[in-house]
């Protein structure tokens, strides 16, 4: 028996008056969406959700999110993902997220964290594509396991495959590979104390490098505030067009309050508005 | 001046081909030491952030090993990269060369490290074709390391120029990785409580691993996981008292 094929297609335009709406939506399960909200800011927030509560061994899970130009989109989900123990007869799980972002557009990406247990095998693929002048908020946490079941770094293998390109260049790629029984996690090399890390990337086609800096100084100022108790955080601009944020943290706790934090700054100095927190009970 | 012999050499060598001539390995071994004059003694890599975030000597052992199965591998296959692409056609081989750097740009996400790294490759790389001015393989990276936007890292320029040298290409990763490991047990040397004896102690425990992470031969395959390093790096630029660069 193999695992699902399901899929989630979301495209974005802008109306023309200064609202975004989701005019295009093919859906395969588990993966769901059911409606966009308008959020008054002129995008359009959809929370993505698997029906099955999780992402099975062998399934394989594609979303892809086109922004219009000069379309705003936010993406969230209902709920962490969940990858459930691996089993000999199926393949490990794949989980394809593709985004492309016209002129002008922006996509902000906030999930949930991603939860691998016990004995899980997963891979995770994502591939942004930023036109000129768009803009890219995109937060990834990931956890240690079912921690209130003591199952901290017992997954078999974690890929985490993550390239951003502009018209000019390729500015971020992420290739992380954890399998914790070979390489311990806990080693002072990797997260020494920590169980939870997050990375959060900021990006906008065109804004020149000082602008980057600057903002790369204002916020290692608010990661030094939110680095005080169980987490530690860093700041760096990328190649071209943009910034990366990294944190580390002891509890799933550690890590959201400071994101959005950052996410609100960013959002500010780039945009000169508020990042308004989507619409559901964290 | 000193001559490197790749003139004459005109297909990738391996380790079953290597030449047992000992004059590329000389040529490498200067390269390779601390005291050429690229200024990697000025760079910690986001080390010093670490040290005074409470690293001990007790666990650079550890920690170096941890390092090697991560970056070293990451590194080590870059270099072999490199090192392939020497004796590429000439389009080919300029569209790799700024491929794997920009690639290599994108992967290492602190600020300082990055521009550590691409420092200390353009200067290398410079003085390699200096060293060797009728090598055209190295003088044209050199030239496409000055076009607006290029960069070389230093473990590129380092697999290329020893496999100009005739070096085989997984000696020439392990040989990187020994001279880039030596300068941060340097590092660790002005950071810490730590002598002379002991760093020679952590070098030498260090072979295996080196040798290890040297066998990455596949870039696409690396997938470094060094986050405390990383915050590291990046906040070491604000760090009110620093000896290093980065």
């Amino acid at each position: 028996m193999q695992g699902v094929n399901g899929s989630i297609s979301l495209h974005f335009e802008s109306n023309g008056r200064g609202s975004t709406i989701l005019t295009d939506q093919q859906q395969r399960p588990p993966l769901q969406v059911i409606r966009a909200f308008d959020t008054g800011d002129g995008a359009a927030l959809v929370h993505l959700h698997n029906v099955s509560g999780g992402v099975l061994a062998g399934d394989h899970l594609e979303t892809t999110v086109t922004v219009g130009p000069g379309a705003r989109a936010r993406v969230t989900s209902t709920s962490s993902t969940r990858v459930y123990r691996h089993q000999e007869s199926r393949g490990d799980a794949k989980i394809i997220n593709t985004a492309t972002i016209a002129a002008n557009g922006i996509l902000e990406w906030l999930p949930d964290s991603l939860i691998p247990y016990a004995g899980s095998r997963c891979e995770q693929t994502t591939v942004v594509t930023m036109d000129t002048g768009s803009g890219l908020f995109w937060w990834e946490i990931v956890g240690p396991g079912r921690t209130a079941h003591n199952e901290v770094f017992q997954y078999e293998r974690l890929r985490l495959n993550f390239d951003v390109f502009t018209p000019d260049a390729l500015i971020f790629q992420e290739r992380i590979c954890l399998e914790p029984a070979l390489r311990p996690l806990s080693e002072p090399a990797r997260l020494g104390p920590y169980r939870y890390f997050c990375s959060f990337v900021v990006a906008k086609v065109g804004e020149d490098a000082r602008t980057w800096l600057d903002l790369e100084s204002r916020l290692h100022e608010q990661t030094r505030e939110w680095s005080l108790g169980d987490a530690s955080w860093g700041v760096s601009t990328l190649p071209a067009h943009g910034l990366i944020l990294r944190g580390l943290g002891v509890n799933a706790r550690d890590l959201l309050p400071g994101l959005q934090a950052y996410w609100q700054t960013a959002k500010r100095a780039l945009y000169g508005i508020d990042a308004i927190v989507p619409r559901k009970v964290y | 001046m000193l001559v490197f012999r790749t003139h004459m050499r005109t297909t990738t060598p391996t380790n079953t081909t290597m030449c047992t001539d000992p004059m590329p390995l000389l040529q490498l071994l200067q390269l390779a030491d601390s005291a050429v004059p690229i200024g990697s003694a000025a760079h910690s890599f986001g080390l010093e952030t670490l040290v005074q975030d409470g690293l001990s000597v007790d666990e650079l052992t550890l920690w170096f090993t941890g390092y090697l199965a991560e970056a070293g591998r990451l590194d080590a296959a870059a270099a072999r990269t490199a090192h392939r692409s020497a004796f590429l056609a000439d389009t080919e081989f300029i569209q790799q060369w700024i491929n794997l750097n920009q690639k290599l740009s994108a992967l290492k996400s602190g600020r300082e490290s990055r521009n550590a790294s691409t420092t200390l490759g353009r200067r290398f790389l410079s003085l390699a074709a200096a060293l060797a001015a009728e090598d055209l393989r190295l003088r044209q990276a050199s030239v496409a390391a000055r076009q607006p936007g290029g960069v070389t890292h230093h473990c590129v320029a380092f697999g290329l120029v020893a496999a100009r040298l005739g070096i085989a290409e997984e000696t020439a990763a392990a040989v990187y990785l020994q001279q880039s490991i030596m300068g941060l047990v340097s590092a660790c040397q002005r950071l810490m409580p730590l002598g002379q004896q002991q760093a020679s102690g952590i070098l030498w425990a260090l072979k295996k691993p080196i040798v290890e992470a040297a066998q990455s031969a596949n870039i696409d395959e690396a997938a470094p996981f060094l986050p405390t390093l990383d915050l590291a790096a990046m906040r070491h630029p604000y760090l009110s008292t620093r000896l290093f660069i980065s």
